[in-house]
């Protein structure tokens, strides 16, 4: 039987696991946003977003994608809805092109990366809505924060890479033994 | 061979990292918003949710406009610490909820759009500064 016919007679049972694990990725990601919000700049979606990826691979960006309209319906929508829209499924495209490295030193240099990065990142929206000086001057006025950011996913990552993943492993689809 | 492979793209991504922070740190460094010393004169300008206008006139030394701002007698400015510096509420009383209103207040300088966070935000002899009541639904 091929993979293709394979993928096409998904029981109920996968079709429910999948369901599950969605429900379970996008509770996740909203519940640890809103639990870390008054934290300025330690959040722990970056982690969820790649420790997924890593786990459950394309459903993750079809999770993230729910849980950037979720955030939507929460918050209203804003300029940071259009960053949101393209960070996150960045973010979940990237480890999945890099999901065969198992490490945990790299993981959590990615983070910090990413952390880094993000309000460069960000700033690309206001290059729609303000302009490049406007882009500019947000990015440079942010870049103390971002350290801290690329820092706090660091740590964050550091800390719970090896017993989040080890959990996630354990939720495997029916019929197969785990990761 | 799986680990030899983990190991350089641990080494690739640990000198992207440098690479990325040293970036950073040097355009930070060169083009932080700067401060003016001495004294000023700056007008702060509150427009309130009826569109009503409050004046204030300041002459100060104060380098950014959070200084500024907490020197202005009868004027109050509450807010909470945000991603990106100290997230404005309720000016004069009056709160702005994004979450229920998707109202804000908002900062301009000379008719622009501020661009820093009030504490980052330089002032200048004669500035003049908005602070206006924004809502999406009106």
């Amino acid at each position: 039987m091929s993979k293709m016919e394979k993928r096409k007679k998904k029981g109920p049972k996968e079709a429910a696991w999948d369901v599950a694990v969605m429900g379970m990725m996008i509770a996740t990601l909203e519940a640890g946003k809103m639990a870390l919000s008054a934290a300025p700049n330690v959040e722990i979606v970056t982690l969820l977003v790649i420790l997924y990826t890593l786990r459950f691979g394309k459903k993750t960006l079809y999770a993230v994608v729910v849980f950037v309209l979720l955030e939507c319906a929460v918050w209203g929508i804003g300029l940071w809805t259009v960053m949101y829209l393209y960070l996150w499924p960045l973010l979940s495209l990237t480890v999945f092109c890099l999901r065969k490295i198992d490490s945990l030193w790299f993981w959590s240099i990615f983070s910090a990366v990413f952390g880094v990065m993000y309000g460069g990142l960000c700033s690309f929206a206001y290059l729609l809505f303000g302009g490049p000086s406007t882009a500019f001057a947000w990015w440079i006025a942010g870049i103390p924060w971002d350290l801290f950011h690329g820092t706090a996913n660091f740590i964050l990552m550091m800390v719970l890479y090896t017993p989040l993943l080890r959990v996630l492993r354990r939720i495997a689809p029916p019929g197969s033994e785990g990761g | 061979m799986k680990n030899k492979k983990d190991k350089k793209m641990i080494m690739i991504a640990a000198a992207v990292l440098v690479v990325f922070v040293v970036a950073a740190l040097v355009l930070y460094g060169i083009f932080k918003p700067k401060a003016a010393s001495g004294s000023k004169e700056i007008t702060v300008t509150v427009i309130n949710d009826q569109g009503e206008k409050k004046s204030y006139e300041l002459r100060t030394d104060a380098a950014y406009l959070s200084q500024a701002l907490a020197e202005i007698e009868g004027l109050s400015v509450e807010g909470e610490e945000g991603d990106y510096g100290m997230y404005v509420r309720a000016v004069n009383g009056l709160e702005a909820v994004y979450e229920r209103d998707q109202a804000y207040w908002a900062f301009y300088v000379n008719g622009a759009y501020c661009n820093y966070a009030i504490e980052e935000q330089p002032v200048y002899d004669k500035d003049a500064f908005e602070i206006k009541y924004e809502a999406k639904r009106e």
